[in-house]
């Protein structure tokens, strides 16, 4: 895999390979062959490259490498570049909430026109003896609830509808 | 093992003339790989950003474990076809390393003529689907393709060799319980829709991916319905309506993490175990090659040279090296594997037959892959031997070579004539790879004897009929015959027709048979078993 | 009054500081947790933990009833503020009084007076003690121009509605003050809708000193010398040290009996602090009192070896003073720099994250007031001080070289902290001579967050070679595939 490390604001895609003696650290810049050794002290590593040996201290949090070298603290961002990507994914098809079956409308939590937050029930229906509550499927404004309480509904019949987001 | 003693002066004014003449042919051959690559016109570029699409290159680069190896196959296929307008026959194929582990991979190439199916291109991933089968070799399909190319329909889609086995192929591969994922880049449209629809895992790329078995253009004609390519059949529809679709992916990025994430949920099969060695370079450079082949092809050198500059150490257990001695055979590593290998150092006599059917026996007793190293023009003619039975030795190293268990792997080094591309496992004969060098030729006999024989005939034709004929007219009636003889010998033809796995520089074999018993150890390897052997 | 159980109503560094001695003194000690907080170190070192409730966490620790009737509930007879929530609020010490809790600090009159900028100020002009020269013009209208003539050059002429430097004006010569003032209505009206102005002395390049106090309550007050606090970001101290390195002997006898002289007239009782802003002509003038102890008290206790929160409790507890002005020494230099979970590089903004790895530095002359412990959390619901790093050393030169080296030796990893904007300050040549004021990091802003050497591939390979899925995709590559790297035939 690869991993964009983020140094002083700036990104560098970065991977590793083995030339089966030690980890090559790959940059588009180049390769750097290197070794990173513990030395028993909390934290505690001797890093080698290029024939330099450097003793570091360093921890692994959960979206950044800390290094503490010659008296220095550094934050070394870590991002997974599919992670980053697939963050990106949800769109228009989240604005209509459709049935998932026939049923009965229970009862209606919103009407058109009002702020809703993700998460937030907008009406409950009744199909095979079960409640079902549906949700907003993101922050925005309810459009359209278009069944009101008792009545029944067909499968895949748009039971609400959000207004599109403005970019 | 013993380390080969060269005898190579690469000092020589011989090794210097083969040196220049053969990197001479490795420039060109590297600029037409370069060119099947990379070289698009710019209206082809423009048109894959224009569809927010990546090329097959970047795509390939964030399916494969960075830093690692990719065996590309034929990549000059249908380079002398189509007036040469189809580089790669418009699909890679190959074999890489994805979360560690080997894998075949069948990528269309849309930037050129979108994608479609040429009938070379249909050959090329049939071969890679063949491959992925013999080596049980997990298969990624990234498809992008603008399906069958029409004007050329018949050398597309009826035959047994065609479309129809791609999917054949890939129900083979699934009933072998061999997994595939397919990643969706493009449009999967009519016998396409059945690449990602018969892998067990499929990924749909929003906004550019689709599948459907017609297209909307051919709905509107086939039933008047008009239906938008996101309806019909976009990633939306197919992963939450249809269930055609598995995954959704936002980006290619997105959509090649989730295919590699998917690839390391595979279970791990453990590899066939063989006899292998700590990995040694070899002793001697094997750029040295490009002086060892003469570079005229008639000039006989030593193998044993060859092998040097593959194999591990370059260090080589001959096989009864005093016997048959145009036929070496022997004990090596390549790449830490053992194996044993059959090198011409000349025409095939009867001992050199029989030598070759002894110790192929004796590899697949031990279960030591076979390595063919080919540079032979023929068996030996001639009253004397066929009165010692020159074509039923000859036919025991058939038996032998055909009915070998263990895994082949082929490289056309020189010459590939006649029946001795048969016994030295030829294309025909279930190579796991077979790879030629530039410079090579195969045919049923060398051009000149070819042009000759044909000449020949048309001449003494003639003169049946009373004409004398000037050297000239001899030359008017041999030379053409001659030239296209030449060409269709060449190593270029037999790439652009896929009757090899590709071309390679003399200095890749090494790396090239290495990545390729890797993979098929992947496959088991049966006992030992033969047809009669003529005796 | 004996004091035996005494509850500290504050937490982080101060709480385990103050807890420390208390427990020296062998009082039995409690001290306050919000529900949310992380573990610190003073709930390792106080016999008693009592968790506090409130909306956020700090509102639970401004909430003065539930407090008091803590400290009643567990039985604590006095109480210790430490700095900042409740430790200057009046109210809270007079809720104390009425429940017969012991409030360690001064009193409830004391408070308000020098809580009250304009009162305190007042009063310490109406007994001749030096404020800097001001006028307001609301105060007589028609004088006003006479009276900033007064003031003395340069003159700084600030709307009296105004804000963020909008509409003041500096005026040095006597020639344009009528222009300038006409100017600055002007802009006072335009921005504030206000031309009300008001004028103070202007001083170039002021510096902060400060002065501990300390009185018994009885008419007794000493002072602990005084402390140098220039170095400020955003009007915070970062970088406090004493003795000043721009006092002569005979100024610095002035400022700590000036200084002696405001607390004796308010017969001040507990620790103190007078501040003052001193001009770099020589001049000093009063700026407020703090009537509590303050974050930077190490840096006098290094220097005079007293412990200010055991003589606090000995003022409190009705015992009186140890020492006579005489008995109080000044002796070497010491430095403290405040570690602060913040960005120097974005513009101090406060930085959260988990303290993955954490390793005071030690050794001669070395000691580290920590409110964090390793493991622990850092979030914006409380100020963004984790620690304070004091030094002392013979003198000022040698003083700055152990803080470099502790600062450096400090590591807290996992959260983004000011060590090494810290590192930059002590290392600039100004700072080496003594020629700051409270205007230099603002200055120097550009030279102190200069990024150092290019070590970007060093930090990308310790990176990667400690991502463990890095690390573990290319081991699981078969060996063959990793020697021959990213070959292509």
């Amino acid at each position: 895999m690869r991993r964009i490390f983020q140094i002083d604001g700036e990104e560098t895609e970065c991977w590793l390979s083995h030339d089966g003696n030690e980890l090559i650290v790959n940059t588009p810049d180049g390769a750097i062959p290197c070794q990173l050794d513990p030395t028993g002290t909390p934290g505690g590593h001797v890093l080698r490259v290029r024939g330099r040996a450097q003793e570091l201290r360093l921890a692994v949090g959960p979206d950044a490498t800390f290094v503490h070298l010659n008296g220095q603290t550094y934050a070394i961002g870590r991002v997974d570049p599919a992670e980053r990507l697939a963050g990106n994914d949800g769109g228009a098809a989240d604005d209509r909430i459709v049935a998932p079956m026939p049923g009965v409308v229970v009862s209606v939590n919103a009407k058109p026109g009002d702020q809703v937050k993700e998460g937030q029930p907008l009406l409950v229906i009744e199909s095979m003896k079960l409640e079902t509550s549906l949700i907003a499927p993101r922050d925005g404004v309810v459009a359209e609830i278009p069944f009101a309480a008792g009545d029944s509904f067909g499968l895949k019949a748009t039971l609400a509808q959000l207004a599109p987001e403005e970019d | 093992m013993r380390r080969i003693e060269s005898q190579i002066d690469t000092n020589a004014p011989d090794f210097k003339a083969n040196h220049a003449a053969m990197s001479e042919r490795l420039k060109e051959f590297h600029a037409h790989q370069h060119a099947a690559r990379f070289e698009r016109p710019q209206r082809d570029i423009d048109r894959l950003a224009r569809q927010n699409k990546l090329g097959v290159r970047e795509r390939l680069k964030l399916l494969l474990d960075p830093g690692t190896p990719f065996l590309e196959f034929s990549t000059l296929a249908a380079c002398r076809e189509y007036d040469g307008t189809v580089p790669g026959a418009a699909v890679v194929t190959g074999i890489g390393i994805v979360q560690g582990r080997e894998v075949a991979i069948h990528a269309n190439d849309a930037s050129v003529k979108g994608g479609a199916w040429y009938p070379h291109t249909v050959k090329k991933i049939v071969r890679l689907l063949d491959v992925a089968l013999e080596n049980r070799l997990p298969v990624i399909h990234i498809c992008d393709s603008a399906g069958g190319f029409l004007p050329l329909q018949h050398g597309v889609f009826p035959d047994r060799y065609l479309g129809g086995r791609v999917f054949r192929n890939q129900v083979k591969l699934s009933q072998a319980n061999i997994p595939q994922v397919a990643i969706v880049g493009g449009h999967c449209t009519a016998g396409g829709a059945y690449v990602p629809t018969l892998s067990d895992y499929n990924i749909i790329i929003e906004g550019t991916g689709a599948i459907f078995l017609g297209g909307p253009p051919l709905v509107k004609a086939a039933t008047g319905e008009e239906v938008g390519v996101q309806e019909l059949g976009g990633a939306v529809m197919h992963t939450s309506v249809s269930g055609t679709g598995d995954y959704r992916a936002a980006t290619e990025q997105h959509a090649f993490s989730l295919a590699r994430e998917i690839v390391s949920q595979w279970k791990r099969t453990p590899k066939t175990i063989i006899e292998t060695a700590s990995f040694e370079e070899p002793y001697y450079d094997p750029k040295e090659l490009y002086g060892i082949i003469p570079k005229d092809r008639k000039t006989q050198f030593d193998m044993r040279e060859v092998l040097a500059r593959i194999v591990d150490g370059s260090r080589f257990h001959e096989y009864q090296p005093e016997y048959g001695t145009t036929m070496v055979c022997g004990f090596a590593h390549i790449w830490g594997y053992k194996v044993g290998i059959l090198a011409n150092n000349g025409v095939l006599f009867n001992d050199s037959s029989l030598k070759a059917a002894h110790f192929m026996q004796l590899c697949n007793q031990n279960r030591t892959p076979l390595v063919f190293l080919q540079n032979i023009t023929g068996y030996m003619v001639g009253r004397e031997y066929e009165e010692r039975g020159i074509a039923k030795d000859g036919a025991k190293m058939l038996m032998a070579q055909g009915g070998s268990v263990v895994p082949k792997f082929t490289v056309i080094a020189n010459a590939s004539y006649g029946a001795g591309n048969y016994g030295m496992c030829g294309r025909a004969w279930d190579a796991r790879t077979l790879f030629m060098w530039p410079q090579a030729e195969i045919g049923v006999m060398g051009a000149d004897q070819a042009a000759n024989t044909m000449a020949d005939v048309k001449i003494r034709q003639l003169e049946r009929e009373g004409k004398e004929l000037s050297e000239e007219e001899i030359a008017a009636i041999r030379d053409p015959v001659l030239e296209k003889f030449r060409r269709d010998v060449e190593a270029y033809t037999s790439t652009s027709e896929l009757w090899d796995d590709g071309l390679l520089d003399p200095a890749d074999t090494r790396n090239a048979l290495g990545m390729s018993i890797s993979a098929s150890l992947n496959a088991p390897i049966d006992d030992p078993h033969y047809g009669i052997f003529r005796l | 009054m004996n004091i035996s159980k005494l509850l500290v109503a504050n937490r982080g560094e101060i709480a385990a500081r103050v807890l420390r001695t208390a427990k020296a003194r062998g009082l039995a000690t409690a001290v306050l947790r919000h529900a949310s907080e992380q573990e610190g170190p003073a709930h390792r070192i106080a016999d008693e933990v009592v968790t506090i409730e409130g909306p956020t966490p700090v509102a639970a620790y401004l909430d003065i009833p539930q407090i008091v009737e803590v400290a009643k509930r567990i039985g604590a007879d006095a109480v210790h503020p430490g700095y900042g929530f409740l430790s200057e609020n009046a109210n809270f010490v007079a809720a104390l009084e009425k429940a017969d809790v012991t409030f360690v600090g001064p009193t409830s009159e004391v408070i308000d007076l020098m809580g009250d900028k304009v009162r305190a100020r007042a009063f310490v002009e109406e007994r001749g003690f030096p404020v800097a020269p001001s006028a307001i013009e609301d105060d007589d209208p028609a004088t006003f121009v006479e009276r900033s003539r007064a003031v003395g050059y340069p003159l700084l002429i600030k709307p009296s509605a105004g804000g963020g430097g909008k509409g003041m004006r500096v005026v040095r010569a006597d020639s344009t003050l009528e222009t300038e003032i006409e100017t600055a209505r002007r802009e006072g009206e335009r921005y504030f809708g206000d031309g009300r102005l008001f004028v103070e002395r202007y001083i170039e390049r002021p510096r902060h000193i400060e002065v501990q106090v300390m009185g018994d309550g009885q008419g007794n007050v000493v002072h602990f010398w005084e402390r140098e606090c220039s170095i400020q970001r955003r009007f915070q101290k970062i970088i406090e040290e004493t003795p000043s390195p721009a006092l002569s002997p005979q100024q610095r006898l002035d400022i700590c009996e000036t200084a002696a002289g405001i607390a004796r007239a308010v017969n001040y009782r507990g620790a103190g602090t007078v501040e003052f802003i001193y001009a770099q002509a020589g001049a000093f003038y009063f700026l407020e009192m703090n009537t509590r102890l303050q974050v930077e008290h190490p840096v006098t206790e290094m220097v005079t070896g007293f412990d200010l929160v055991a003589e606090q409790l000995r003022v409190a507890a009705g015992e009186g003073l140890s020492a006579a002005q005489a008995d109080i020494p000044q002796n070497g230099h010491s430095i403290e720099l405040r570690i602060c979970a913040e960005d120097a590089t974005e513009d101090f903004r406060p930085a959260i994250g988990d303290i993955l790895l954490l390793d005071e530095p030690e050794g001669e002359g070395v000691r580290v007031d920590s409110g964090i412990l390793g493991g622990g959390k850092v979030t914006t619901d409380f100020d963004p001080m984790l620690s304070k790093l004091i030094v002392h050393a013979e003198d000022r030169a040698q003083a700055i070289a152990r803080a470099r080296q502790a600062v450096q030796n400090y590591v807290i990893l996992g959260v983004t902290t000011n060590t090494g904007y810290l590192d930059a300050i002590l290392t600039h040549p100004d700072f080496a001579s003594g020629d700051v004021s409270t205007g230099f990091l603002a200055e120097q802003a550009d030279t102190l967050t200069a990024p150092g050497e290019d070590i970007s591939d060093l930090l990308m390979a310790a990176a990667a070679l400690s991502d463990e899925r890095l690390v573990s995709d290319v081991m699981q590559i078969p060996e063959m595939h990793r020697k021959m790297g990213g070959w292509r035939n």
